[in-house]
């Protein structure tokens, strides 16, 4: 149940608190996973194959066997009767997948085997003296192709298709039929690119053959979804599995398939005869076999108007490529659906939805996860409409919008938007960025010749998932809602500890949660501990605890925020107690003896210490009905969700909804066709703002994230299968010389669904990347030019303005005026 | 084969402290600071010398520890971020950082402490352009460079001041 | 010590071009041979009329000095390589010993009267810079010969000289690269040199580019005439920095903007030139 946010004050929340973390971070004293070393450690390098299909004939482990220092090896063979394939979320999947190739490789760089040496260098050595025999297979590297089934990946699925499903709502025929005007869309592409987080994935584990349980320090960022994996994977009790992160050098979602690089770690210390072994992933690794962001085709849009460009139905399909392996597929397949409008508001649609596996890299749930391919397609309909039926593209969206006065908003399929002002937003970015004095100089410098767009990207970062919707993809699963744990105390000395079951990777949780607490109990958030990181052993996780999908906020606020209240009545009520008062008598502070609970009538006072000293050690004080006071308080927080109608796809399936607005200003080189951004306004609304300079950072680095992947960020590969950005002088992570000056605005709509009012944000829903696409369409649209695909560089302009290979409006767009 | 390659013996002095060592010559600058000193605030980000994470200081200039053999650093003035605070009290530079808000993950901010210290060392009042050039060479991954841009510059206004 | 190792054995100055290989196990030379012991071969001096840089001088070094900055085009080269921690490591003589098809230092000096001295146990001899490459990643250097030091002559008044590149991020290498030199008189151009980077197995001279500008004024048809002979010479190869179509454009565009520079530079001007990034 949501709780009401009243009877505190806001003291702390609000409040542009310097980040608890920045001590141990700046002074370079993080405690990131490869910063640990255990006694007796061994290292583990993976073997991997070159091919991105092929058949495994043989495998010979003796000559690194035989080099000195070599502990052990592991090949999928092995390891296949000692586990059981991963889970597959997908209905009724013949899919198996195991942490090493067994018969067949599916992607370059899947793991064939690992060495395991006394030092990461020999472990090096030894890899390269694994001799691996292949038989090459025809690899399928496009999804279209792929659902043709002439090469497929899982034999014993016998299809390349994961999941096919139609998400159909209101009349669409009727209304094609009444439409003013129909908009054809051939073909739209969304690409392949990753948040690459610049620290690798690393696992340190150890199977501990004396108390048989598996010890894990690593950077894994949804650990409970993970542990849930290997649990089922290696036949062991999830007690028996330790997990624990401290500092995590970002994720945005990229280290949540980790987990079957965790159990081969697991398998090689079981062997290696219980040391723990350490993965150190090196930057090839990751960019080529960690995880990529879901790849998307758009094909055979078809788009109703009315006369004054309202539209008033969609009909698409959609075709996913999630990779090789599915692994967190198909969830895919329906998280798009939280936006299903987008920011619009039509009603009726038909969007007919094919998911396939392909040759290339599993994909994981980046940054964006699955809305942003689709809030991309939504704003490429949006101002391609808008420029057939000679609507301006800031008026066309200001028609379409869901107004602010209809929210709480319910979406076609169900989905309760909470809180916005699209318009409100639309007006500020236009004022920050000075739209009317660069419409003047786009018209001026067009006049010249000079090629410049001015593009707006709407976008929803929507947070705290409903995993009921795994329902709609697969009947059979067993999960819906959502929760989050934390625990708050006062330890045996009276100080005040939080545990929360996040793992944060740069969000600021410490500190966040800490405002929260010292609101609730009116002291200072230095005088309150919250533990750094995720450890199973503290007990406050739940099967949804981890880092993801923009919800700490939401989630793990009101965790904290619920075990606060629980300690907090405790201590009213043994406070009460103690000082001869009665509870409503009694009020928190901080008093000469640091933080105390005193009574008003009398003047009477007991610290923490004191609260403390007679729960935990001073017992007999305490009278029998106040057993039950521990003053350490477990609180698990629940999202009030349903699960939803499986058969009509139809239910709430995210709890808030942050919204995102961008407007950008593009020069196209016309030489050198090098797109420049001469400006650039980020408007943000996540409700009510824990901690401002906390929210203007992560907006900034998403934003940075997203003008990467428009601009210079895409995992390429070639026909066969070889990954072309293996590196990151391949992949060009975007730079400081890259980034533009942002100019930054924010609103607050307050969420009523959280107590706070407060919406998950953090990921940002890629508004830079339809802000981009849509800036390079406005300056291009002249030229005949349709910007086909999301990402963009000077290479692809150029093949589109002179060698005409792509974007061509004759080929890709058709409008059809009805009569009346 | 490790048994048969001669180790070769260095001697440098890091963060203010000498070291003699016998290293094998592959070990990397980044590798000795990590594995041998245990100054793990240096980080690891990539493999072709593009992220920066590893960015130390040798004999006062920026370099990328992870292209830089320990044994070339024989005879060098080694300076990490472990380095720059004294006393226990941060350095002007990681006050300006913290108050900028510029960290969010924390794993490349060592490399750009030590960027933005060689560039201050020689440049007083770095342009907006000048700042850009000088962490050209450090990739973050959190903050989207912007209060990076403001922490360098009220680095470099603090300074002028003491 | 070369001579006795033998093949196995590689030259170590900066290593930024051989430590990255060596990493990625591209590179697995048995030996090094480090060269930043020896003192003394990392001086900039202007001497006889020109430039002299020890192999072993720095680019950042190069970049922040007085000395070489009497050749802009020196400048433009060295500011514009990788990112300042690179440049603080890696060295003239290295990136044209190890001919990267490209290194910077390569197409700039093709376009400039330079000499590379070779040192070798039988004695020095000194290799005009368009003789010393003969394709990628390979010199004439001998096995026990490394290079010594690279002399650029200072080039008479009325000569002007510039280098830019289009780099996605600062950190690699450039998608394309031009450097021209042109000497002129009054307004006609008596002298041309152009040079095209990382569009070839080498830095390609553009002879036809530089016939189409000798003895012409400097006139928008002029320089795009040699621009468009420029792409005719380019031979590059579609890879991720783009494709060989895009890349041929793009030597266009950068020819015509370092003419025009250069010819700036030729009347007296300071003119401050940086590389462009996506």
């Amino acid at each position: 149940m949501a709780i009401k946010f009243g009877g505190e004050e806001k003291k702390w929340v609000g409040k542009a608190l310097p980040r608890k973390e920045e001590d141990r971070l700046l002074r370079g004293r993080g405690r990131f996973a490869d910063d640990i070393k255990l006694r007796d450690m061994a290292y583990l390098r993976f073997v991997r194959s070159p091919y991105a299909h092929a058949r495994i004939i043989s495998i010979d482990t003796s000559a690194a066997e035989a080099l000195a220092g070599v502990v052990c090896t592991l090949t999928g063979k092995e390891i296949v009767p000692q586990t059981q394939p991963f889970i597959e979320i997908g209905p009724d999947s013949k899919v198996r997948d195991y942490p090493f190739a067994v018969s067949k490789v599916r992607y370059q760089g899947e793991p064939v085997a690992a060495v395991v040496a006394e030092s990461a260098s020999i472990a090096d050595d030894a890899a390269e003296l694994v001799r691996v025999e292949y038989e090459a297979l025809e690899p399928v590297m496009d999804a279209e192709q792929a659902l043709q089934d002439n090469s497929i990946l899982h034999e014993e699925a016998g299809t390349n298709k994961i999941w096919h499903g139609v998400f159909e709502y209101g009349d669409v025929e009727k209304d094609f039929q009444d439409a003013a005007f129909v908009v054809r869309i051939d073909r739209l592409h969304f690409h392949r690119f990753s948040s690459t987080p610049l620290e690798n994935n690393v696992v340190i584990g150890e199977w501990n053959l004396k108390d048989d349980r598996i010890y894990y320090s690593c950077n894994n960022s949804f650990p409970s979804f993970a542990i849930q994996f290997l649990s089922a994977h290696l036949n062991v009790h999830i007690d028996r599995i330790r997990v624990q992160t401290s500092d995590i050098g970002g994720s945005f979602g990229i280290k949540i398939t980790n987990y079957p690089q965790m159990a081969v770690v697991a398998l090689a210390s079981k062997k290696a005869g219980g040391r723990p072994v350490k993965w150190v992933e090196t930057r090839s690794e990751h960019m080529t076999s960690s995880a990529h962001g879901n790849e998307r085709t758009f094909r055979d849009t078809r788009v109703a108007l009315d006369k004054n460009g309202l539209i008033t139905a969609i009909t698409s399909r959609h075709i996913d490529d999630c990779g090789a392996y599915p692994r967190y597929e198909p969830l895919g397949c329906v998280i798009w659906s939280q936006v299903f409008p987008g920011v619009y508001r039509f009603k009726n649609a038909r969007i007919d939805f094919t998911q396939t596996v392909t040759n290339k890299c599993p994909v994981g749930p980046n940054r964006g996860y699955s809305r942003m391919q689709h809030l991309w397609f939504l704003e490429r309909v949006i101002d391609i409409c808008a420029h057939e039926l000679g609507i301006p593209a800031d008026e066309m969206r200001m028609r379409n919008y869901i107004r602010p006065e209809e929210f709480p908003y319910t979406t076609p399929n169900g989905c309760v938007y909470d809180s916005g002002n699209y318009p409100g937003m639309l007006e500020l970015a236009k004022q920050l960025i000075g739209w009317d004095a660069w419409k003047k100089k786009q018209a001026e410098a067009q006049k010249q010749g000079r090629l410049i767009g001015i593009g707006i990207g709407t976008t929803l970062d929507s947070g705290t998932n409903n995993f009921g919707q795994s329902q709609i993809v697969n009947p059979g699963a067993p999960f819906s809602g959502n929760s989050q744990g934390a625990n708050c105390k006062l330890d045996i000395y009276g100080e005040v500890v939080v545990a929360v079951g996040s793992c944060p990777q740069g969000q600021g949780h410490e500190t966040t949660a800490a405002q929260v607490v010292a609101d609730v109990l009116n002291i200072s958030p230095d005088l309150i501990t919250v533990r750094t990181g995720f450890d199973t052993e503290r007990n406050v996780h739940t099967g949804f605890s981890g880092t993801y999908a923009s919800q700490f906020a939401v989630s793990g606020l009101s965790a904290v925020h619920g075990a606060a209240q629980k300690l907090k009545t405790e201590m009213k009520r043994l406070a009460a107690f103690v000082l001869e008062s009665e509870e409503d008598d009694v009020e928190f502070g901080v008093g000469a003896q640091g933080p105390e609970l005193r009574a008003k009538r009398t003047g009477k006072s007991i610290n923490y210490w004191g609260l403390a000293n007679i729960v935990n050690v001073n017992s007999a004080v305490l009278p029998v009905e106040m057993y039950d006071i521990t003053l350490n308080c477990r609180y698990i927080w629940r999202a009030p969700f349903k699960v939803p109608d499986k058969q009509r796809k139809y239910g709430n399936l995210t709890l808030t909804y942050a919204s995102q607005l961008h407007i950008a200003v593009i020069e196209v080189d016309r030489e050198t066709f090098i797109p420049t951004i001469l400006d650039y306004v980020a408007v943000d609304d996540c409700g009510t703002v824990i901690n401002p300079p906390i929210v203007e950072g992560q907006v900034y680095g998403a934003t940075a994230h997203g003008i990467g992947a428009a601009l210079l960020e895409n995992c390429a590969y070639d026909a066969v299968g070889n990954m072309l950005t293996s590196t990151f002088s391949d992949y060009t992570p975007i730079t400081a010389l890259n980034m533009p000056k942002i100019k930054y605005g924010h609103i607050q709509t307050p969420s009523p669904h959280s107590y706070s009012g407060a919406k998950g944000m953090g990921e940002g829903g890629a508004a830079p990347i339809h802000t981009i696409s849509a800036a390079l369409q406005d300056a291009l649209f002249p030229n005949g030019i349709i910007i086909e695909d999301s990402f963009n560089n000077a290479d692809s302009l150029f093949r589109a303005l002179v060698g005409k290979e792509i974007c061509q409006a004759e080929r890709l767009v058709k409008l059809e005026r009805r009569a009346s | 084969m490790p048994e048969n390659i001669e180790k070769i013996s260095v001697k440098l002095n890091v963060n203010g402290k000498t070291y003699v060592r016998n290293l094998e010559p592959r070990l990397l600058l980044v590798e000795f600071l990590r594995e041998e000193l245990d100054l793990t605030g240096t980080h690891v980000g990539c493999d072709t010398t593009y992220c920066g994470a590893c960015t130390v200081l040798m004999n006062g200039a920026a370099v990328k520890s992870c292209t830089v053999f320990a044994v070339q650093a024989d005879g060098a003035e080694i300076l990490t971020v472990e380095g720059l605070e004294k006393d226990g009290q941060l350095h002007p530079i990681q006050k300006a950082f913290g108050d900028s808000y510029g960290l969010q993950c924390g794993y490349c901010t060592p490399g750009l402490l030590i960027s933005t210290y060689e560039l201050l060392s020689h440049n007083k009042q770095p342009s907006d352009k000048q700042i850009r050039k000088a962490i050209a060479g450090n990739t973050c991954r959190c903050t989207g460079y912007q209060n990076i841009f403001k922490a360098i510059q009220l680095a470099a206004q603090n300074r002028t001041r003491t | 010590m070369l001579a006795q190792i033998g093949d196995e054995a590689k030259l170590l100055a900066g290593g930024q071009s051989l430590i990255p290989l060596m990493k990625l196990h591209f590179a697995n030379p048995g030996h090094l041979v480090d060269l930043n012991f020896i003192p003394e071969i990392s001086y900039i001096k202007e001497e006889d009329g020109a430039l002299g840089f020890g192999a072993l001088a720095r680019h950042a070094e190069i970049e922040n000095s007085a000395t070489a900055a009497k050749l802009p085009i020196i400048h433009d080269c060295a500011a514009g390589i990788a990112d300042v921690q690179v440049r603080n490591r890696g060295t003239i003589g290295g990136s044209i010993a190890e001919a990267d098809p490209s290194g910077d230092w390569a197409t700039v000096l093709l376009t400039q009267a330079a000499e590379v001295r070779c040192l070798s146990p039988k004695g020095e001899r000194a290799v005009s810079l368009n003789q010393f490459i003969t394709d990628a990643y390979t010199t004439v250097l001998a096995h026990d010969e490394l290079v010594s030091e690279i002399t650029v002559k200072i080039p008479p008044k009325g000569t002007g000289a510039a280098y830019l590149a289009f780099k996605r991020a600062a950190p690699v290498y450039p998608t394309a690269s031009a450097a021209v030199s042109v000497a002129m008189e009054g307004d006609v151009c008596k002298e041309a040199d152009i040079a095209l980077g990382c569009v070839g197995l080498i830095a390609i001279k553009a002879t036809a580019a530089e016939a189409a500008l000798r003895g012409q004024r400097l006139t928008d048809k002029s320089i795009a005439a040699a621009a468009e002979a420029a792409r005719a010479a380019a031979d590059p190869q579609s890879d991720m920095r783009g494709s060989a179509g895009y890349k041929r454009a793009l030597v266009v565009a950068l020819v015509k903007r370092v003419i025009e520079i250069a010819a700036r530079r030729a009347r007296g001007e300071q003119v401050e030139v940086s590389h462009i990034y996506a």
